[in-house]
């Protein structure tokens, strides 16, 4: 699978709930938003962002309808489902647990 | 969590397997809706419309790729993918039928065979008590420095009983002697197997009767007192015609009534495996059910004779009993020092008690299951080389999968589901074959007074085992195949179809392996003729006294209690009668009848004035009791001196009649008859030798001859007797007249056993070693199988890595017939081998055999011009068709081959 380089291994999964959990959007849309809310530092790659939807909607973590968009055309669109809502709590707490770990230590080694 | 998850998954997984198509469209249009908009994207930057989709389609990376990234996500694919491949395998086996009918014959012949053993190990060891929670279920034994195992007596299973603590129960049981049952007064008894239980055999073992009630505890707590009985179900229905108001009915045992109170389920046809117990009467009523006077097993503490066993409580573990146990045998040894010292008691499981080491059956089935398990390996090796050939042939295609891309895992996957196809067909075959085997088992009847039943079964735990081993065999012989193929050298595999170096190596292995079961198989195949043949031949053989037209009643006074007296009374009475009854030409009494199927009893003696050998006190030999009609009724000639006579009481000095070897061995050179001899010990009773008779077959008609001393019933009273009767026609049509005078003598007395000597003999000569035939040929046949398979495998994969070479012989000239030969010579070479090989062999078994089991002394040539042609014939076949394959090729096709 073609992985984002430019995102830290395995966040690209909490990205996508939290920005999920925000509202349900179609693949398109997540991108963009994706872009938008790191302020273009994060950014995916066209291609793997549908594997990653897929992946956390066979999860069951996310879960998809079919809508009209406002161009009046037939779009998939996702939204957080219950269990996508305990996940994105778990995922969180542990990236701030290691986010908070590492600034530790590179705060360490700076001393 | 866990059911949450399922609860929103499963849906999703249902949907991607069955709505697939539902689905990729889906797919097509979410992925297209991206695309669309990277387009407007790109055009409303100013691209063209064709560049701008150029971008798009780079910027998602090959659309195909991302489909199948998707793809991989919904977790059915191992699922998809293993359908997919599982036609692939069939289509692929259907076009080599041959091949694969062959493959599957080979496997189901060595699974059939790991199941049939399977169920017979089962069925001995691990098949669990049929009664609730059985692992519970323990066994109490007491022990001393020769007996690991041993029963109890009444005595110490009341102590035990009332001590210990880790149990919710604890039980005795033990089966009687063969008593006789009638149905009502003054219908002739006929033998039926009774089982002494405690009153809490039912309640602890957790065995509900089907009609009526079971033993109540206090049952068997005054002896004589309560004389109920509990049915076993298989008794119930063809004795009693499964009357459902059975309940309060009486029947008689040995004479005594008893009142049906209850009959036990279907599911628990007792606990013991061969023989099943038809009533079931409390423990106090032993009295009724003892053979011998002199014993009081309720009272004696060392009438040990019970199987006591108990159910563990759940908060007891079976070290805890153990130590219990270890401590109360201290307890008994203190308070009992002449009749509990020395003893020792521990528990034992269910499996510990079937694997008792003085027991061999089981140790027999151990070593059938080995044997299983090592023919499965070479049918699986066999079957692996013949997969190997195949994928041979299938080198290129196997390359371009994976230059198209194709990962190595998903191959071998490809190429293992092939295997499995072959395997479950395999197993199914298997499983028939197990079923046959088993039937086979069962069909081996011993006789007996009480018929025994076989415990082997197919039940779905053999089943299960029969599927376990084809999975694990499709496994062990596609794997190796599956590897060799897909090692992922592309370019020798896209350019030459002979992959590997020409090497000898390589085929070491497989080569000896053909020559070892062309070798073994025809050891097992001689050994079967010889077998076969000797046995035929004993049955020409004479036993030396008249086997037709004799009918054989086995007694047992001692069942309705008689004393010596009235058990003298009663033979001199029935012989007498019996005389009179029409057709009868001759009657005879006698203890140990010849060729009866059990073991003989010895005798020692000590010849007067005989130098004895240094380190002996004694002479044995084997002995029989019988009465003054013996060796007229048998027709065994007396060769000189005189048979036993009516006037031979037991007031008259003792003799002895010998057979004609006991004389030749102790008296060479003089006549034995006159000569005395002391009974037992250097001053034991005297006894002159009045007589000596021909020697005739004992124990077996293949036995060589031997010692054997009769005595006379009149000097030396026995009670269990066995009635003969020379009739001058059907002896069979004795049998109702011989019940008849029985009965009228005593009502109660049991007919133990009624039985001709034909087919005692036929047992002998016809089934008993028909057994031993079968599975010798059986064993052979497997092996020629076997070695079919594996020479055929190896042929045909030598054809294949040479087909350009043979290709490029033809095309400089060789003709159709050389090509055969060369192809051919080969397997020949191994198949010679292995025939060299295995007429050592053969010749080594023969020589074993003729010494050990049977009196001829020469070598049957017959027997080795028959087989050692049909072995190469049949052999050679299995070379022949790959051979013949290769005689085909066409040079421009093998040529090209490549």
């Amino acid at each position: 699978m073609s992985k984002p380089n430019d995102l830290v291994l395995g966040t690209l999964d909490l990205l996508l709930l939290k920005i999920l959990a925000l509202q349900p959007l179609h693949g398109w849309a997540v991108g963009l938003r994706l872009r938008s809310m790191s302020g273009d530092v994060l950014q995916v790659s066209e291609g793997s962002l549908y594997p990653a939807l897929h992946k956390l909607e066979q999860e069951g973590w996310i879960q998809a309808e079919w809508k009209q968009t406002e161009n009046n055309r037939r779009a998939k669109f996702y939204a957080l489902t219950r269990l996508g809502k305990k996940q994105l709590e778990t995922e969180t707490a542990n990236w701030e647990r290691l986010s908070a770990a590492i600034s530790q230590v590179i705060r360490l080694t700076e001393a | 969590m866990r059911i949450e998850h399922w609860w929103f998954t499963t849906p999703l997984r249902l949907r991607s397997l069955f709505r697939r198509r539902r689905v990729e469209q889906e797919l097509d249009e979410e992925l297209q809706f991206h695309l669309d908009h990277l387009i407007d994207e790109g055009t409303a930057a100013g691209l063209s419309p064709a560049q701008a989709r150029r971008r798009a389609l780079l910027a998602m990376g090959g659309i195909e790729q991302r489909k199948e990234e998707v793809r991989d996500t919904r977790r059915v694919g191992w699922l998809t993918d293993f359908l997919a491949d599982l036609r692939f395998a069939v289509r692929g086996l259907r076009r080599a039928p041959a091949l694969s009918a062959f493959v599957v014959l080979t496997l189901s012949v060595g699974i059939g065979w790991t199941a049939a053993s399977f169920a017979g190990l089962d069925a001995l060891v691990f098949r669990p008590y049929p009664v609730r929670k059985s692992s519970e279920i323990v066994a109490l034994v007491s022990t001393t420095h020769d007996n690991l195992y041993g029963p109890f007596s009444y005595r110490e299973y009341l102590d035990i009983r009332d001590h210990v603590k880790s149990y919710a129960g604890v039980i005795a049981h033990t089966t009687t002697a063969p008593a006789g049952f009638s149905s009502r007064a003054g219908a002739a008894a006929r033998v039926k197997n009774a089982m002494l239980v405690s009153g809490n055999f039912f309640a602890v073992l957790g065995v509900e009767p089907q009609v009526g009630r079971a033993f109540r505890t206090d049952e068997d707590a005054v002896p004589r007192r309560d004389a109920v009985a509990v049915l076993a179900p298989d008794f119930w229905k063809h004795e009693l015609g499964a009357d459902p108001a059975v309940v309060g009915r009486k029947i008689l045992l040995n004479g005594h009534e008893f009142t049906v109170v209850g009959v036990a389920p279907d599911s628990f046809p007792g606990l013991q495996l061969f023989q099943l117990p038809d009533v079931y009467v409390p423990l106090a009523m032993a009295p009724f059910f003892s053979t011998d006077p002199q014993k009081r097993f309720l009272e004696d503490r060392d009438d040990r004779e019970l199987l006591v066993k108990g159910r563990l409580r759940r908060d007891s573990t079976l070290q805890q009993a153990r130590n219990e146990m270890a401590a109360l045998a201290r307890d008994f040894a203190r308070e009992y020092p002449e009749l509990d010292g020395g003893r020792a008691a521990t528990v034992r499981t269910q499996v510990e008690m079937r694997t008792r080491g003085d027991r061999m059956e089981w140790k027999f089935m151990v070593i059938a299951n080995v044997l299983a398990l090592a023919v499965l390996l070479v049918a699986c090796t066999n079957v692996a080389g013949l997969l190997l050939s195949r994928a041979r042939t299938r080198t290129r295609e196997i390359a371009i999968r994976l230059a198209l891309g194709s990962g190595r895992s998903r191959l071998v996957r490809l190429l293992l589901t092939e295997s499995l196809v072959l395997a479950l067909l395999g197993g199914l075959g298997g499983i028939v074959n197990g079923a046959l085997g088993v039937r086979f088992f069962d069909s081996f009847q011993i006789p007996s007074d009480l018929p025994s039943v076989p415990p082997f079964q197919m039940d779905l735990r053999v089943l299960a085992v029969c599927l376990g081993v084809a999975a694990v065999s499709a496994l062990v012989c596609g794997l190796a195949p599956a590897l060799q193929s897909t090692r992922p050298d592309l370019i020798t595999g896209l350019k030459a179809s002979d992959v590997d170096p020409p090497g000898r190596k390589r085929l070491w292995g497989r080569n000896a392996l053909v020559v070892a079961q062309v070798a073994a198989s025809l050891m097992l195949l001689t050994a079967c003729f010889l077998m076969a043949r000797a046995f035929r031949q004993s049955t020409l053989q004479t036993t030396g006294f008249a086997r037709d037209h004799l009918l054989m009643v086995r007694l047992d006074p001692r069942l309705v209690q008689y004393d010596a007296t009235q058990t003298k009374q009663f033979y001199d009475r029935l012989t007498a009668r019996a005389r009179e009854a029409p057709g009868v030409l001759g009657v005879a009494l006698s203890y140990h009848p010849p060729l009866a199927l059990e073991s003989l009893e010895a005798v020692s003696f000590v010849p007067d004035g005989f130098q004895m050998p240094r380190d002996r006190e004694t002479l044995t030999s084997a002995t029989d009791t019988v009465d003054a009609g013996f060796f007229d009724t048998m027709e065994i000639p007396i060769l000189r001196g005189r048979g036993f006579l009516a006037s031979d009481t037991a007031e008259q000095p003792r003799v002895a009649v010998v057979n004609e070897q006991l004389a030749k061995h102790y008296w060479p050179n003089s006549d034995a008859v006159g000569k005395r001899f002391r009974l037992g010990h250097r001053g034991g009773t005297p006894v002159e030798i009045v007589g000596v008779a021909r020697s005739i077959k004992y124990m077996a008609p293949t036995e060589k001859p031997m010692d054997f001393l009769y005595m006379p019933l009149a000097q030396q009273p026995r009670a269990r007797m066995a009635l003969l009767l020379h009739t001058s026609g059907d002896p069979l049509q004795l049998a109702a007249p011989v019940r008849d005078i029985v009965r009228t003598l005593d009502a109660n007395m049991p007919l133990v056993g009624v039985r001709t000597y034909e087919d005692l003999y036929r047992y002998h000569t016809v089934e008993g070693p028909g057994v031993a035939v079968h599975m010798i040929g059986t064993m052979g046949g497997v092996g020629v199988l076997l070695a079919m398979a594996g020479l055929y495998g190896l042929v045909s994969y030598n054809v294949t890595r040479r087909t350009r070479e043979l290709g490029i012989r033809m095309a400089i000239g060789a003709g159709r017939q050389a090509v055969l030969r060369l192809v051919i010579g080969k397997g020949l070479t191994l198949v010679m081998t292995g025939v060299a090989i295995g007429l050592v062999l053969s010749f080594a078994i023969e020589r074993v055999m003729n010494t050990a089991l049977f009196n001829s002394g020469h070598v049957d040539f017959g027997v080795y011009l028959l087989l050692v042609p049909a072995m190469v014939l049949v052999t050679m076949l299995a070379a022949y068709v790959p051979a013949l394959r290769a005689s085909r090729i066409a040079p421009t096709l093998a040529l090209r081959y490549d």
